[in-house]
Formats: structure tokens, C-alpha cells, sequence
């Protein structure tokens, strides 16, 4: 049996502590992949991280993110050894807090060599760009898919379900049913988040060569979440038309995680937060302030440096300041509907285990 | 493209208008052609929806737009109007500010005169 030859407690602790390290990682490469006048999720003058005092903070910012990272690998560990693959989603979230801890203290170190970001905001009226890779066809992909997979589960289920004594009893077909419903709500915030990175990301510059470095960076960014449903919907099909094979194939396509996450992290980073890393092939446009651009947000709207709220800004998704990707404007009602389709999905399986006791008690 | 600065005293909303009047003048927009809508504007600037909103109210009270609900703001065929007895009252008190500062950053009054001819003439598509 391949259930003897390899553990599964191993491939899923290898994936979730891989993940983990390279979390650590990329903490360690942040401050340099970001835009030229944010340190730390602060406004800085362009050439500030390049000072004595930039890079003073940023060795000591890499000495304790190796300490805490360290004593939270080790926290990790651990409690898989002690509580067993239960403890993961908490292990990660330890390896989390330990590198914003580090993070925290060097941006409360650049503070006060903050500046006054540019006031001037500039709009195209002409051509948005609106583009999502491949178009609809390829974003109706996982969708159709997955009714692809419902439609044989209806047809087939009776064969799926073997039941107690080879009788069908209809508990494998309702765990699969949820697990549906599950695969669901996570293609919907996931192709919410492609549409809205199409249509409600605020761009820092409106045109001129970093307006097409930032184009190619969203595009980039569009790809990986389709990626992701893609991979999401291979995943639950492969479990819901394969259900006998049990855990070990299931798991087998964890690592998978890691080699994708790897992938995506390297592609952004070779681009840069908001495509500044791109050399620029043409003149850059000229500065139209004497003060730094950043990504034309005032400080002040940035809670502990990674949530942004702002009640005048009609924009959904905002450049993360400290991170590769987009962030939430939490003062944007849609910003709410995203979360809570994203909590939705773990949710389901627990209201449909819960649904399964109410008619017991008499609900 | 347009530019606002938020740090200005001139509300975002009349800097808005001011600047989209500045496009339609020159003819840079065609009847019938469609704006971006109110949100994506204001997504762009990175400003609340409603200053953008007002901004569009008032160039079409103007005539230059016309508003329709889920279909943004189309470009309107506009006849010049004729200018009425207090249209130059109206541009001369702003203009006379104008110039004072000008002048008084040291710019000749031929100079200015020059540029403003230049700048109605872009305007209007004749240089």
C-alpha cells in the first residue's frame, strides 16, 4: 500500500512548514521590493532606503526577523509534534505575527523620517485596461468544471457511494455536496477579487513607462488568482470524482501548493511591488512635484502599516505598502463582501455539519 | 489626462469640471463619446464618488453632458452660446487675480497677454 510508504502527517507538515519558511523569506527581501519612497509602509524621500540611516534599520529589521522567525519555527514545530497537523493553521499564523513584529518595529524606526507623499493625482479618460487574462471565457473555466463534476456526481452518485455493506446511504454523496458548495463560495471571492482587480484597483500613475510597469504587474497578479481557481477546481474535482482513493492522493497534490506559491512569489518579485523593479526602457516621465509620489495615500490612512481606511477614496483595492499584491480599502462596503465571502468558505462545512444535528433536536 | 492637486485650495470637484471643460472645449471628445463613469473616476483620482458626481452635475448643467443611470456620462452636441452682458463679469474678477500674480511673480503684461491668446487658441483647436 502507498498509505504504508509515505505518511501523509509528513507530505502536509513539509508543505505548511515550506510555506512557513518562505513566508520568513520573503519578509527578508520586502523592504527592497517595494516602491522607491515607501520604507516600511512609510513615505520616504526616493533615495532614503539607500541612506546610513535606511539601511541601519533594515539590518537591524533582518536581525530580528531571524530571531523571532526562528523562535516561531521552533513554536511550530513544536506544536505539530505535540498536537499533531491540527496545529498548522495556528503554526502559520505564529510564523505571521513573528515577521509583523519585526516589521512593526522598523516601520515605528522610519516614522520619523516620514514624508509628505505628492497631493497630485492624475486620471486617464481614455482606455481603462480593464483586462482580465484570457477574457471570460477563461475566468467561466473552473465553473464550468465544476458543473461538469456536479452533473456526473448526479448522474453517477449511486456508483460513488458505496455505503455500509456496498448499500448506498447517501453520507459520501452529502460530504461531497458540501465540499461542492464549499469549492463554490471559494471560485466567487476568488473571481470577485479578478474582477475587482480589474475594475476597482486606484493606479498610482495614469500614464507615461511606470503606468505600463503597473499594468503589467496587475495583469501578472490577475494571472496567479486565475491560477488559483484553476488549481482550486483541478483540486476538487480530482477529490470528488476519485473519493476512493483515499487520503494519500488527495494530500499528494499539497505540495503543489508550495511549488505554485513559490512560482507566483518569484514572478512578483522579479517585477517589483506595482512593476517598480522593471527597468525602464524609455524616459521616465517628469516629476511633477518635489515631493515623493509613494502610491499617493497619505500615511495617516494606513492602520499598524497594512490596513488601509479611507472613507474618501472610492477605491476597492489598494497597492499593499509593505508586500507584493493589493490590499483592502477597509472603509469600502465591497471590501466587507470580500471578507465575508472568504470566511464563508471555511463556514460551510461546519453549518452543514451543524444542519446535520438540528433535525435531531427538534430545529 | 487629467491632473487635480488635493492640496489646493479649489475644490476637487471644480478642479474636476475645470478640467474636463478644458478637454471638451478643445474638442478632444466627440458627441455621443462616453466619459469614464462617476466610480471609475473617482477610483482613478482616488477621491469620494460624489465629489466626481458633482463635478459631472455641473457640466451638464453647463450642456456639455448628458447623465444616464448605469451608462455614465455621454458627450453632448453643444452650440456655442452667445455670451450675455455679465459672462465677462464673470471671467474678469477671477482673471484680474490671475494676472496680479503674474505680474507680481514678474511676468511682463505683454507676456501674459500672449500667452492667453495662445491659450484660447489651443483651446478652441485654431494653433
Amino acid at each position: 500500500m502507498i498509505h504504508s510508504l509515505v505518511d501523509t502527517r509528513i507530505i502536509i507538515g513539509i508543505t505548511i512548514g515550506g510555506v512557513a519558511i518562505l513566508y520568513a523569506v520573503l519578509f527578508w527581501f520586502m523592504p527592497r521590493l517595494t516602491r522607491h519612497d515607501l520604507y516600511f509602509a512609510v513615505t520616504v524621500t526616493p533615495g532614503f532606503r539607500d541612506e546610513s540611516e535606511g539601511k541601519s534599520i533594515l539590518r537591524r529589521y533582518r536581525l530580528e526577523l531571524i530571531i523571532f522567525s526562528g523562535l516561531a519555527f521552533i513554536a511550530f514545530a513544536a506544536g505539530v509534534c505535540s498536537f499533531g497537523v491540527g496545529f498548522v493553521s495556528a503554526g502559520l499564523f505564529i510564523e505571521f505575527v513573528a515577521s509583523f513584529i519585526a516589521f512593526y518595529l522598523a516601520r515605528q524606526r522610519v516614522l520619523p523620517y516620514a514624508a509628505p507623499p505628492t497631493m497630485i493625482r492624475e486620471a486617464e479618460l481614455r482606455g481603462q485596461n480593464r483586462v482580465i487574462p484570457g477574457g471570460w471565457i477563461a475566468a467561466s473555466g473552473p465553473f464550468i468544471l465544476l458543473a461538469a463534476c456536479a452533473g456526473y456526481l448526479w448522474i453517477h452518485g449511486a456508483q460513488i457511494d458505496p455505503g455500509a455493506g456496498g448499500q448506498p446511504n447517501g453520507l459520501t454523496i452529502r460530504a461531497l455536496t458540501v465540499y461542492l458548495l464549499f469549492t463554490t463560495t471559494k471560485l466567487a471571492a476568488l473571481t470577485l477579487v479578478l474582477y475587482g482587480l480589474s475594475h476597482w484597483v486606484r493606479p498610482v500613475y495614469a500614464g507615461g513607462p511606470e503606468r505600463a510597469h503597473e499594468l503589467k504587474f496587475r495583469r501578472t497578479v490577475s494571472a496567479i488568482v486565475l491560477g488559483v481557481e484553476y488549481y482550486v477546481t483541478l483540486q476538487a474535482s480530482w477529490i470528488m470524482l476519485v473519493p476512493r482513493r483515499g487520503d494519500l492522493m488527495t494530500v499528494a497534490l499539497l505540495p503543489l501548493v508550495l511549488v505554485f506559491a513559490l512560482v507566483a512569489i518569484v514572478m512578483l518579485a522579479r517585477l517589483g511591488q506595482g512593476g517598480s523593479r522593471i527597468p525602464a526602457k524609455e524616459q521616465v516621465s517628469p516629476t511633477i512635484s518635489a515631493l515623493p509620489v509613494g502610491d499617493r495615500t497619505p500615511d495617516c490612512y494606513w492602520k499598524l502599516g497594512i490596513f488601509y481606511f479611507n472613507r474618501d477614496d472610492s477605491a476597492v483595492f489598494i497597492e499593499k505598502r509593505f508586500g507584493l499584491g493589493y490590499s483592502l480599502n477597509f472603509a469600502r462596503p465591497t471590501a466587507w463582501i470580500f471578507l465575508l465571502l472568504t470566511l464563508m468558505a471555511p463556514l460551510i462545512p461546519v453549518l452543514a455539519h451543524l444542519s446535520q444535528f438540528l433535525p435531531k433536536l427538534g430545529v | 489626462m487629467l491632473r487635480i492637486d488635493l492640496a489646493s485650495r479649489v475644490p476637487v470637484y471644480e478642479q474636476i469640471a475645470n478640467g474636463l471643460r478644458a478637454e471638451l472645449v478643445s474638442g478632444k471628445f466627440s458627441p455621443e463619446e462616453k466619459l469614464p463613469t462617476v466610480r471609475t473616476l473617482a477610483i482613478n483620482f482616488g477621491v469620494h464618488h460624489n465629489t466626481v458626481a458633482e463635478a459631472y452635475r455641473q457640466l451638464a448643467n453647463e450642456g456639455w453632458l448628458e447623465l444616464k443611470r448605469h451608462h455614465g456620462a455621454i458627450v453632448r452636441e453643444r452650440d456655442r452660446p452667445v455670451a450675455g452682458p455679465d459672462t465677462m463679469e464673470r471671467f474678469t474678477r477671477p482673471l484680474r487675480e490671475l494676472v496680479a500674480k503674474g505680474l507680481a511673480d514678474g511676468l511682463s503684461p505683454s507676456s501674459l497677454a500672449r500667452e492667453m491668446i495662445e491659450i484660447a487658441r489651443r483651446l478652441e483647436g485654431k494653433a
